[in-house]
């Protein structure tokens, strides 16, 4: 005989308790913590490289990396002389709070001030699980489409700021910086919007004051 | 949906069989019910069983404009306010993903009491 059962219980509950969990780990070790989530080739790594070689004695980073297969963007990390935990997902699409959590005590012991989270590359499944950092970033750059925001609005809506990456290659593109902008903030009014190029280092001043603010906003509260 | 899967089994009571997965999904986690239903029907078999099916329901979008004060109730994703048109909605939900309920097969023989609260009964039945 078919019987029904009420339940009412959140698919994802444990991945969210367990980001709950890494979100007091972060904060007991006084860390800012900062997930960088994009597509495949937007340059969330080179973001990371030049936003660390510009912090270098500002700040004391670490970066946990996340990776379908290979540790090659960890290897680049590593090249700055700044500790990084690698996570290999074995194919898995996006980070889950438990990888973080097992990758949380491999960081070195010593004062840490800045943690840099990079998941996968992948603009819809990360949107669902919580890590436990305590800001998310977008980087989208602009050799993508500028309607990326409407097609993808889910990661945009859980963002907190958003960086145009690659500006340097607007003459040489049709991209429409202004639609991007408006339709990233159709989808998420309160978004930070950041436009840098890595490649030349134009417009990273801004961005890397912004995260010197936040870390010290973090040592104020708490 | 290993999560989920296993969610099941373990909310499943012993020696009964799970018939119906009744899933809600926010409209804002980007998550769609037919590709929920496509790896649910791939992966549930080996823990569940083969009767085991996924009915996942899209929960309509709630909430109020907080330029023109309206409340609305949306059925797809939407960044601008239905009635004057400015991206300044504040929704009260969508990020919802959940296990609603199960519909499980107890092996006993069927009789007459009220098993499913949801199902349409004609008077009398």
């Amino acid at each position: 005989m078919a019987n029904l059962i009420t339940i009412e219980q959140k698919i994802l509950k444990k991945n969210a308790d367990l980001a709950l969990e890494n979100r007091q780990e972060i904060e007991r070790r006084g860390l800012l913590a900062v997930g960088l989530l994009s597509a495949p080739g937007s340059g969330k790594t080179s973001l990371l490289e030049r936003t660390l070689a510009a912090l270098r004695g500002r700040l004391r980073a670490a970066v946990i990396e996340g990776d379908v297969q290979t540790d090659r963007d960890a290897q680049r990390i590593a090249a700055l002389d700044v500790p990084v935990v690698q996570i290999v997902t074995n194919g898995t699409c996006h980070l889950e709070a438990r990888m973080v959590q097992e990758a949380l005590p491999r960081l070195p012991a010593r004062d840490l001030e800045l943690l840099f989270i990079e998941n996968v590359g992948n603009l819809v499944c990360p949107s669902s699980y919580e890590l436990g950092e305590h800001l998310r970033v977008v980087v989208l750059s602009v050799t993508e489409g500028e309607d990326k925001p409407l097609k993808y609005p889910a990661i945009f809506r859980n963002a907190d700021v958003v960086v145009f990456n690659k500006i340097d290659l607007l003459p040489h593109l049709d991209y429409d910086l202004a639609a991007a902008r408006r339709f990233a903030l159709q989808v998420n009014p309160g978004l930070l919007l950041f436009e840098l190029s890595c490649r030349t280092g134009a417009g990273l001043d801004p961005w890397t004051r912004f995260l010197e603010e936040r870390v010290a906003a973090r040592h104020t509260a708490g | 949906m290993a999560e989920l899967i296993e969610m099941v089994a373990q909310r499943t009571p012993p020696g009964a069989l799970p018939i119906e997965v009744r899933v809600a999904v926010g409209l804002l986690t980007g998550v769609s019910p037919d590709a929920m239903a496509f790896y649910f029907e791939a992966m549930a078999p080996e823990r569940l069983g083969a009767q085991a099916r996924l009915r996942a329901r899209l929960v309509p979008l709630r909430g109020r404009c907080d330029a023109c004060a309206r409340a609305f109730e949306l059925d797809a994703q939407a960044w601008l306010c239905p009635s004057c048109g400015e991206p300044t909605l504040r929704f009260q939900n969508g990020t919802e993903l959940d296990l609603e309920a199960l519909v499980v097969d107890d092996g006993e023989p069927h009789h007459d009491r009220a098993e499913d609260p949801q199902e349409e009964r004609g008077p009398g039945s």
